[in-house]
């Protein structure tokens, strides 16, 4: 996770809301990519549980999205935050080919951990009340998601199914 | 603030990487696609060139011209597309293996020639396309199929290599930092003249537990925080025989003084030449005289 480039004495409620936006736009995005990956290299049920997560970072982007404009209409952005990394979304490397659904889950929960530590430090840093207020609900909301992928976890057979490391579907040689 | 004139999703085509989930070229792609947003040129004024290779195959997952060529051919081609067409943005992707062993020789005359392009390489010390062969820049004892019993050769320093032939923009990234790696291809790309930026970008399937991203983390250490000064090409030259035991990312060395590229000295050339361009019906007479 990385956030280089966020000045969080200036930060307004618009940049906050953009902020999050962003972050919710990124992770939905890798969800969007890794369930693509894990489908074409036959690995199902991870690539369903990305694909459920696609939609669910989606829907909170669009929560957010409405909330803004509500409150700030078309105003265009003015954050740079071209060099913000893997705030929500899962790292490239989190992911294997054969990967269970058990470490599917997991990957998500560490990213929803990664999420609640990032704007657990932007409650602490931001100055704008109204700012800090947005990123404590995002906070409260990280800790909610985070007890969903655990409920999900604890339906799931504890009997680990292999090492994906110990098989591999790598590209074919033209 | 005027919004950005292209995001990183603009130089994304539709085709989805048959990369292996993990591989660190993912990762690259990203960075990729951020730093040719902050160049701000559109797709169609930039050219992707590769040979053959997991890596090579960079150009098909952009939206700008591509050229997935030959394996070790990259280097020539994509100077022929520098010299034909010089308002193009020319970037050259590929491996370890297609720049270092099959295209090595090239390497050199694209340095001395300085043409103005940008030359990253996704150094994962294996062959992966063709599943798991030692590659030039593997550890020498490195057991692949073709080394059952370990390596018995020294590998190639694409660092000092560069450096040696007088590359006059030479850097290392690694995706384990997503926004250097980013910042460190835009600047790479910004620079007039041949750059080149050493990736090192981990195989998951056949690359070794110690080069993964996990790993990188642990062990990176920038420049930047050395104190190293990148106008100094002895220096960057020194910190640059620690490829392979250390891992330091960042701008070994820039020319501060970049001189003229062969695609800028060619079009002078040209100006010149034109100006002595007889008309076709008396080119005869013009070798006639001699
Ligand atoms: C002339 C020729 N020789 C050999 C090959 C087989 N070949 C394809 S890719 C490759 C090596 C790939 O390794 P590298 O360049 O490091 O790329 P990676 O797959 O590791 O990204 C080889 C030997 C070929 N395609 N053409
Ligand atoms: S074989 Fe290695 S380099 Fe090729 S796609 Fe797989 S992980 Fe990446
Ligand atoms: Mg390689």
């Amino acid at each position: 996770m990385t956030t280089r480039g966020i000045d969080y004495d200036r930060l307004t409620l618009k940049d906050a809301f953009d902020l999050a936006i962003l972050v919710e736009e990124e992770a939905r995005d890798r969800y969007e990519e890794l369930a693509a990956q894990l489908t074409l290299h036959h690995t199902p049920a991870a690539a369903g549980f990305f694909t459920k997560m696609t939609g669910i970072e989606e829907k909170h982007r669009q929560q957010l999205q409405v909330e803004r404009e509500k409150k700030f209409g078309s105003e265009p952005r003015s954050i740079q935050v071209e060099l913000l990394y893997d705030i929500e979304a899962p790292g490239y490397d989190e992911v294997r080919a054969f990967m269970s659904l058990g470490d599917a889950l997991r990957t998500a929960l560490a990213s929803e951990v990664k999420a609640h530590a990032f704007f657990t430090e932007a409650v602490r840093n931001v100055k704008d009340p109204d700012a800090k207020a947005l990123f404590s609900e995002l906070c409260e909301e990280e800790l909610e998601h985070q007890a969903l992928v655990k409920a999900e976890l604890a339906k799931l057979d504890p009997t680990p199914n292999g090492n994906p490391n110990d098989y591999s579907d790598d590209p074919v040689a033209l | 603030m005027n919004a950005p004139a292209f995001q990183a999703k603009d130089f994304k085509s539709d085709l989805k990487p048959i990369w292996c989930p993990g591989c660190g070229d993912f990762g690259v792609l990203q960075g990729l696609y951020r730093a040719l947003a902050a160049i701000g040129r559109p797709p169609h004024e930039i050219a992707f060139i590769s040979g053959i290779g997991c890596s090579s195959r960079i150009p098909g997952y952009t939206t700008a011209y591509g050229f997935n060529s030959v394996h070790g051919r990259s280097l020539p081609i994509a100077q022929g597309v520098k010299l034909a067409n010089p308002d193009l943005l020319v970037v050259v992707a590929g491996g370890d293996g297609d720049g270092f062993s099959i295209g090595g020789g090239h390497v050199a005359h694209a340095i001395r020639r300085n043409t103005d392009l940008t030359y990253l390489v996704m150094d994962n010390q294996v062959y992966g396309l063709t599943k798991g062969q030692l590659s030039p820049t593997a550890p020498r004892g490195l057991q692949t199929v073709t080394s059952p019993l370990g390596s018995l050769e020294e590998p190639i320093n694409p660092l000092l290599y560069v450096l040696a032939y007088g590359a006059g923009f030479v850097a290392q990234a690694t995706p384990a930092d997503m926004p250097g790696m980013t910042a460190l291809i835009e600047e790479a790309i910004r620079y007039p003249g041949f750059s080149f930026v050493n990736i090192q970008s981990p195989c998951v399937t056949f690359g070794e537990d110690d080069q993964q991203l996990k790993a990188h983390k642990a062990k990176m250490k920038t420049l930047a925080s050395l104190g190293h000064d990148s106008a100094n090409q002895l220096k960057a030259m020194d910190l640059a025989r620690a490829y392979g035991t250390e891992l330091y990312t960042g701008v070994f060395y820039r020319n501060p003084n970049p001189p003229p590229t062969y695609d800028a000295l060619i079009r002078l050339r040209q100006a010149e030449q034109s100006k002595k361009a007889v008309p076709r019906n008396r080119i005869l007479d013009a070798y006639l005289q001699k």
